[in-house]
């Protein structure tokens, strides 16, 4: 009797949560995880950015070239080196039905650089000395010193003056509105009938937050799931190819996998020994047979479609023999009794691909005479070794590289950690001077050639052996018309998509 | 009787209070920095140290363990790094989900397992008995990440029977259930075979038999109760592994449970977060393992609580 009982408590508590069906005409995108904060002023993660961007657009927004375009606003001005004279769309409107302002930016921008904001965004606004609002829709935002990168920070999303906490009732003036986010399931957003941008064709998006890949992938197949974009393994392509309901998109991406050398070691600071490894390296097997043909070869951190590539940099082939008489004039001669000539260890993390990879770069070194050993860790230990220099080799993954600056970032002389992220101490006094320029030169055309330089020199000096660029893969159902892939993975596209069949 | 409850209860508090330091020791100790993880990697020193300061992550250990602790008391457990939202009020907030998932698991484990473990004692050695060892032999070694999408393709993507991920309504919670309570299960329905075959030979059962009761209420009613004891024992134990296999099969299922906080909170080093999971599932376990030991009493009234 008892158990009865229990049995029926049981059956109970399980029905007591509602199932709700998807709702007409809205897309439903699995992802990962769910995004931790929905303030633009906050969010860094990929998710958060992503589906904050929908919400709250920006002054300016990149193409599908990473070229910034004008989005809030109208038009910009260099009024001199350092003074930008922006002019906003007019009539525009918030979710709340406010209209967007001058005073909204000055708010958005002020409450980011206020000593007390907590916000990870202020080193990007930092160069601002002042900001004055000239009319109701234009103001002028005046720097402390020139510097050339600083229009790609105001892509970040613009608030209503006056908000405090956003995160659980976001209000942007983007092309969907939020409904409802539960943590942990599922985050809902319906399209905005004003958006100044001409109103969505879909009715809502549906971001369900499936945090295991083959779930993931199974859902998309069964049809709950409309859209599934990175991470996507390689491995699984083929059967996703194979799905007769299913589409598959790619697209070259930003982000950009290296070996990273530390110069401070005594055999890895000769640039001999640098070169022999990468000329020992395939990268072309691992793209092919690994990462399905889901990486493009790379010698640079910049992606090809941005203006900023230097198409003329000399490719990096592999060559053993080449690499063997490196290592012999290097001062490493080949041992008789099969030892190896040196040995080095190379760090990853537990990433099951990254350490297949790394096991392949092993035996691939073996063969020219290095042993390599492979040791792999949680991504907190590891990141945090890789951090404090404690490393010898290391592989890792730039991120949605848009403005060449990031080679400030990781190869200027002053950015070792904690002040940038020039992990393996590079130390090039020219490189330092053109990076140094390139953050103070305006002109586009003058700009490209110090970049261009600076790719050359790094391809030449090999503080990294690139090895290759991601490309951006998204499945989807056929019913799902009009999404396009950005190399920065923005879901920009969304607000033109249709689904056909309207479910 | 009472006395023994009062000293039971009362030795709850250094237990939790161990699981508290360990855990905080722990979670501080592991490399990796929320700051770091919060402002990404392109942010500039000085506001990480900022930041660090703003959450109190500058002082030292000792200092953020008496200002936990001292918050603790006031029945303060901190808020999220990260979100800043009330650390209580997300985790009360997932656990419905677990429960429901734990206690869906339970019952499938002890449906499954209680009468295929008599069954298999009843017809020792025989083909329902060598199956039952097989099938226990299978749900121990398969591991739930790999069960899982298993039972996903087939009742979900072949058969359709079952939703293939999420929490809404009775239907979706079985495939977890089976999943997370399947090595219970296994585990189970070994102890009850292994229980009632001690018994079987005992005088009170072949009392019944002699009293012409048929063999499905002696092996149900008399073999049953007396055999309960282990078993009751090993559901409590096994509870704290029921919540820990809760991690993996709620990743799996996209079931948005105190497990999944959890690693999510472990990942961005959310530390208030991580001590209030691991904090209330201690408090979970450890209020199991008591009522299981008065469970006892009542199962057994030779067992008497106030030694």
């Amino acid at each position: 009797m008892k158990f009865k009982k229990l049995l029926f408590l049981a059956v109970f508590i399980a029905s007591c949560s509602p199932s709700k069906p998807i709702p007409p005409n809205t897309l439903v995108i699995g992802i990962e995880s769910g995004p931790k904060l929905l303030d633009p002023r906050f969010a860094t993660d990929a998710i958060s950015s992503k589906i904050t961007s929908l919400i709250y657009p920006g002054l300016f927004k990149r193409n599908k070239n990473l070229g910034l375009v004008p989005n809030l606003a109208a038009s910009v001005e260099l009024i001199d080196e350092k003074t930008y004279l922006i002019k906003l769309k007019e009539g525009v409107k918030f979710h709340n039905g406010k209209e967007l302002t001058a005073m909204d930016v000055l708010y958005t921008y002020q409450s980011i650089i206020s000593p007390d904001s907590k916000s990870p965004k202020r080193s990007a606004l930092e160069k601002i000395d002042k900001i004055e609002i000239n009319r109701k829709y234009s103001l002028t935002i005046k720097l402390k010193e020139p510097h050339a990168p600083f229009i790609a920070n105001l892509t970040i999303g613009i608030i209503p003056a006056g908000s405090k906490e956003l995160t659980k009732k976001p209000i942007g003036a983007g092309p969907f509105r939020f409904v409802s986010y539960k943590r942990g399931s599922m985050l809902a957003l319906k399209k905005n009938e004003n958006y100044f941008g001409g109103a969505p064709k879909l009715d809502g998006l549906i971001f369900k937050i499936l945090p295991d890949e083959t779930v993931r992938l199974l859902e998309l197949k069964k049809g709950n799931v409309h859209l599934v974009s990175n991470p996507i393994t390689p491995s699984v392509i083929p059967w996703l190819e194979k799905q007769a309901s299913l589409k598959i998109e790619k697209e070259k991406g930003t982000n950009v996998s290296y070996i990273g050398f530390n110069m401070n070691d005594p055999v890895l600071k000769n640039l001999k020994v640098r070169k022999a490894i990468a000329h020992a390296v395939n990268r072309h097997a691992i793209a092919k047979h690994i990462m399905k043909n889901l990486v493009s070869e790379t010698e640079s951190l910049i992606t090809p479609s941005n203006k900023y590539f230097n198409g003329k940099l000399k490719k990096l082939k592999y060559d053993p023999a080449l690499s063997r008489k490196l290592l012999d004039e290097a001062g490493y001669p080949k041992k008789a009794d099969g030892e190896p000539r040196f040995k080095l260890v190379y760090k990853t993390s537990k990433n099951p691909t990254r350490k297949k990879i790394a096991e392949i770069f092993g035996e691939q070194l073996r063969q020219v005479g290095i042993e390599l050993e492979i040791k792999s860790f949680e991504w907190g230990t590891f990141f945090s070794d890789i951090k404090s220099g404690n490393f010898q080799l290391y592989s890792l993954t730039w991120v949605g590289i848009a403005d060449p600056d990031i080679y400030h970032y990781i190869f200027h002389s002053k950015s070792v950690p904690p002040d940038g992220a020039n992990r393996g101490h590079y130390k090039n006094y020219l490189v330092d001077q053109l990076l140094e320029s390139g953050r103070r030169e305006m002109d586009p055309r003058k700009r490209k050639i110090i970049y261009d330089e600076v790719q050359s020199i790094i391809a030449e000096d090999f503080p990294y052996v690139h090895l290759w660029l991601s490309v951006n893969v998204a499945a989807m159902s056929r019913q799902v018309k009009g999404f396009e892939i950005y190399p920065d993975e923005s879901l920009d596209s969304l607000k033109r998509v249709t689904l056909e069949g309207g479910r | 009787m009472r006395s023994w409850l009062i000293r039971r209860l009362f030795l709850l508090f250094p237990t939790l209070f161990g699981v508290i330091t360990c855990v905080f020791l722990m979670i501080h100790l592991i490399p990796g920095d929320p700051v770091e993880i919060m402002l990404g990697e392109t942010a500039v020193a000085a506001d990480k140290e900022l930041l660090r300061h703003q959450l109190g992550l500058d002082k030292p250990i000792a200092t953020q363990y008496i200002l936990y602790l001292g918050n603790l008391l006031k029945g303060d457990i901190g808020s999220s790094i990260h979100t800043q939202e009330p650390v209580f009020d997300e985790i009360i907030s997932r656990w419905p989900a677990t429960a429901e998932l734990a206690v869906a698991a339970l019952f499938f484990a002890i449906l499954f397992s209680v009468p295929l473990g008599i069954l298999s004692a009843a017809k020792k050695d025989s083909v329902v008995d060598r199956g039952s060892l097989f099938l226990s032999l299978f749900g121990i070694a398969m591991p739930n990440f790999w069960l899982g999408p298993l039972l996903i393709i087939v009742f979900s993507i072949w058969l359709g029977w079952f939703p293939v991920s999420g929490r809404g309504g009775f239907l979706s919670v079985i495939l977890p259930a089976i999943t997370l309570g399947t090595a219970m299960a296994a585990i189970l329905l070994r102890l009850t075979r292994s229980s009632i075959l001690e018994v079987a030979d005992e005088d009170f059962i072949r009392a019944a038999r002699a009293r012409g009761q048929n063999e499905f209420l002696v092996y149900s009613k008399h073999a049953l109760s007396n055999a309960l004891l282990p078993v009751v024992t090993i559901v409590g134990l096994q509870l704290g592994a029921l919540l820990s296999g809760a991690v993996i099969t709620e990743t799996i299922f996209s079931w948005p449970g105190i497990g999944r906080l959890m690693i999510e909170s472990i990942e961005a080093r959310d530390y208030p977060m991580v001590q209030g999971c691991m904090l209330s599932i201690a408090t979970c376990y450890v209020v199991v393992n008591f009522l299981t030991d008065l469970l006892y009493a009542s199962l057994d009234p030779r067992i008497r609580l106030n030694r």
